[in-house]
């Protein structure tokens, strides 16, 4: 219990580092909500009208009171309004939230699946070439730029083969060709660690006593190996959350999808300060969630982690440390 | 998300996409029907005067009806609204216009004179306190009035001979009394469910940033009466679907995934052509694209040096690199379509001996064997901002920077997105040259580019002294806008055009097109006077 208070307390010192950092970001760009929205030329606003408009806004504020707003704003849980079209920030969120969680879900599922099946493949394929050429696939993944994907995907699947709408896709069409788009980033470091995490985990002392007792290689992937190597792998799956929001905003802007990355794009675009503190915010308070549901789920995988005095070791450590694990206390000895 | 990806190898990898198989049917124009309309960027506001942003004006134009129509082609202004043209008195102070009495807002509300009053005094005089500018277009407004239930008068404090054309543009477009008492953000996206106009379209639904639905209003019946289309447009309605990637757009138009897009890239337009893709392109009726030389900064201050500048760029060249012959060379300040429109088609050869000898004399002179010139210590060294929403103006002007490097000038191009080249244009010591352009219909769109009053593109006020650099343009400018009678305002424009091309303060380049691409399916689409689309005419073939 006080352990998870502890990580309570930790998650709202990195949400306020992480609010305060990027005011001070927004603080510096040039430009601000204002001016982006109406000293557009296409307005045919004079500087003396854009001024009053400043003013009236308090946009001429210092950065520090702006600061101190939004800060008491968002301890009260009012995010404030966007500049650019001055909805309330919560409900612009509100409504772009369910898709990109869906976008996000979908796609995070289907990458954990591929890099299953990659790293599989890559480690218990049947022959050489086909494990090679799988063990090769994580750094193909990861080398493609995501925006050039989708751009691609579009073309080929909705453009050329006419198979799904880009333009006026149904609910669950919608979401084939984003998260498609997604699986790459996402799927790449996962298999990535899997297939090392499984070499390494059959070549310890534990699965050739399992092997010489009889255990067919199927056998031994479900019960022995798949358990000790996930470990690592949801860890990655942890940190690749970072990689999902970043996803969100280009697939969501390159396939015209209404959500939380396509706010953001807007926001960027248009200098939208509030839009963008919340988003951040929102951001990672999602990555500590996720983080700290992956380290609650340790103790459930392994259970070496499940003694009451030992303190669960934080996730950053335990990237690929199966080999430090102690060998005398496998559980797999049949 | 501009990444540079050469659109023409993604439109080659769709060439075996299903083929349009429409042919002109000839019949009458079909009722029915969903158009889908691609746009590159989302509304930002649908308060008509700041309707001038592409993405709101394609809207605002299609929801709202203006008291007087303009033709596109003739600029002629015929009776909408109000029954008939304006009775203007002598000094263009005072306009009464008798209005129709049969029109309804889509939140039921009549049209009346007093809400026509509502509507202008709001347009003309705008409202601090909501955060509502007044329209560029509409200056020295005082205040109208009643007279009775058909008749409204409008009084202004000085000439405003412009303000007849000004009531026909969507920067004029009528609203019910409800929806002109929102604010600012009233009018913002995710609230346009709200705005209740009498255009033959009304706004059925909204996603923020990606999607806008227009319905077509069933009981529309007050089409501009010399029009032989009256009652309700043909579409059943129109999908607005904001897309910013180009490559997206022009695949989704190549496949029949949409019906139209804006905003037509010139490479492209040859092999859409090929592709069955109609390419539409419409004038915008204005000051010409081109580039605006700050004359208050000190390097420019210098009449032979903005001459060495304009001679040295070879405009044919450019156009002839980057253009096609939607885009033609501009031949004036103003489009050849333009209200006072006049020739200077022989102001701007290019001539690098002579741009050379220009410099030489004013005492910039290539020392220590360097490219660029250089005067007691000083390099010639200039900026100019990349017009974003403006065709190719990155392009345009990296072959600006060749011809100017030739003659020893040294260009730099300033980076950065809308909001970033927006405000940095407010500064004389960020940006020294000024590409831009823009489109009214009227003899005052050359005020609206060159006041200090309005865009002020050649920073010619003084903002700390507010005093002007130039005080006779801005006072050349003023008569443009106040001179009571047709033939006096063309003259008024015509010193303000002598004036600016004899300073050398522009170099225009072209008369900028809007280009949109329909698939052949699509039959009468118009485009209003400064090129926003007009879609009551527009029609599906089957």
């Amino acid at each position: 219990m006080r352990y998870i208070a502890l990580r309570i307390g930790q998650a709202a010192l990195v949400l306020f580092i992480a609010f305060t950092v990027a005011s001070l970001l927004l603080a510096i760009l040039p430009g601000d909500g204002v001016m982006a929205r109406y000293a557009n030329p296409e307005l045919g606003l004079s500087s003396a009208e854009i001024e009053g408009i400043r003013a009236d806004s308090g946009a001429d504020e210092p950065w520090y009171v702006q600061y101190w707003i939004a800060l008491t704003g968002f301890l009260r849980g009012d995010f404030g309004y966007s500049v650019q079209s001055g909805a309330a920030v919560s409900d612009l969120i509100g409504t772009a939230l369910p898709s990109t969680l869906a976008l996000a879900a979908t796609a995070f599922i289907a990458a954990a699946l591929a890099a299953v099946v990659i790293a599989v493949l890559a480690t218990y394929g049947r022959a050489r070439w086909l494990r090679r050429v799988f063990d090769s696939v994580p750094s193909v993944f990861i080398s493609v730029p995501v925006f050039w994907f989708g751009i691609i995907l579009a073309q080929v699947f909705s453009f050329q083969l006419g198979w799904v709408s880009v333009v006026d896709p149904g609910p669950v069409e919608s979401l084939i060709l984003p998260a498609a788009t997604l699986v790459l980033p996402i799927s790449a470091p996962i298999a990535q660690v899997l297939i090392r995490s499984i070499d390494e985990v059959r070549a310890q002392p534990f699965v050739r006593v399992s092997q010489a007792k009889g255990a067919r290689p199927g056998w031994l992937l479900v019960h022995s190996v798949t358990r000790n190597a996930a470990l690592p792998a949801l860890t990655i799956a942890g940190l690749v959350f970072g990689e999902l929001v970043g996803g969100a905003v280009v697939t969501e802007t390159v396939f015209g999808r209404a959500g939380i990355g396509q706010l953001t794009a807007q926001a960027v675009s248009s200098r939208d300060n509030p839009v963008l503190l919340a988003v951040v915010v929102l951001a990672t308070l999602g990555y500590v969630i996720i983080n700290l549901v992956v380290d609650l789920l340790y103790p459930v995988i392994d259970v070496r982690l499940r003694s009451g005095r030992a303190k669960p070791i934080p996730a950053s450590r335990r990237i690929g440390d199966v080999d430090a694990a102690p060998r005398n206390r496998q559980e797999v000895a049949s | 998300m501009g990444l540079g990806l050469g659109a023409g190898s993604l439109l080659a990898l769709s060439a075996c996409a299903a083929e349009e198989t429409d042919v002109a049917t000839g019949g009458p124009p079909r009722t029915g029907g969903t158009l889908v309309y691609f746009e590159p960027q989302t509304f930002t506001t649908l308060f008509p005067p700041q309707a001038g942003f592409y993405p709101n004006g394609g809207i605002v134009n299609n929801i709202t009806d203006r008291l007087l129509y303009q033709d596109a082609e003739t600029l002629e202004l015929h009776p909408w609204i109000a029954v008939e043209l304006p009775e203007v008195n002598d000094d263009a102070t005072r306009f009464t216009f008798r209005i129709r009495r049969d029109v309804t807002y889509s939140d039921g509300s009549p049209l009346t004179a007093a809400n026509v009053v509502k509507n202008l005094d709001l347009y003309g005089l705008g409202d601090k306190s909501r955060q509502l500018p007044p329209s560029e277009q509409i200056s020295n407004y005082e205040r109208g009035e009643v007279l009775d239930e058909e008749t409204v008068r409008f009084h202004f404090s000085a000439p405003a001979p412009g303000f007849v054309q000004a009531v026909s543009t969507m920067n004029a477009g009528l609203l019910s009394d409800a929806s002109l008492d929102l604010d600012s953000t009233g009018y913002g996206p995710g609230q346009s469910g709200r705005i209740a106009a009498s255009g033959p379209f009304v706004i059925d639904a909204e996603e923020i940033g990606t999607r806008l639905t227009l319905r077509v209003r069933e009981d529309y019946d007050w089409a501009p009466p010399h029009f032989e289309h009256q009652g309700r447009a043909y579409l059943d309605g129109i999908d607005y679907v904001v897309n910013n990637e180009y490559s997206v757009r022009i695949g989704a138009l190549v496949s029949g995934q949409a019906d139209g897009v804006r905003e037509i890239e010139s490479p492209d337009e040859p092999r859409l052509r090929e592709r069955g893709v109609q390419l539409h392109a419409a004038g915008t009726n204005g000051v010409n694209n081109g580039l605006n030389l700050r004359f208050r900064h000190e390097l420019l201050q210098d009449l032979r040096v903005r001459r060495a500048i304009i001679a040295a760029i070879d405009r044919e060249s450019i156009m002839r690199k980057l253009f096609t012959e939607n885009y033609p060379l501009a031949t004036g300040v103003l489009a050849e379509s333009a209200a006072g429109y006049k020739d200077f088609g022989d102001a701007w050869p290019h001539d690098p001996d002579r741009s050379e000898r220009l410099l030489d004399e004013a005492g910039w002179t290539r020392e220590g064997g360097s490219g660029i010139r250089s005067k007691d210590g000083e390099r010639l060294s200039l900026r100019v901002n990349t017009a974003i929403p403006q065709p190719r103006s990155r392009e345009v002007m990296s072959l600006v920077q060749q011809d100017l490097l030739r003659v020893g000038v040294d260009l730099q191009i300033n980076e950065g997105d809308y909001a970033t080249q927006n405000l940095d244009a407010e500064y004389l010591d960020r940006i020294q040259l000024y590409h831009s352009m823009v489109g009214r219909a009227d003899y005052d769109v050359l005020k609206s580019q060159y006041s200090g009053e309005n865009r002020d593109v050649l920073l010619n006020l003084d903002e700390e002294t507010q005093e002007y650099g130039d005080p006779e343009l801005e006072e050349l400018l003023g008569r443009i806008a106040a001179e009571p009678t047709e033939d006096r305002r063309e003259a008024a424009s015509w010193a303000a055009q002598d004036h600016l091309v004899e300073n050398a303060y522009v170099l225009p380049f072209f008369e900028e097109p809007q280009v949109f691409g329909f698939r052949e399916r699509v039959r009468g689409f118009r485009t209003e006077a400064v090129a926003r689309p007009q879609f009551y005419d527009t029609w599906l073939a089957e």
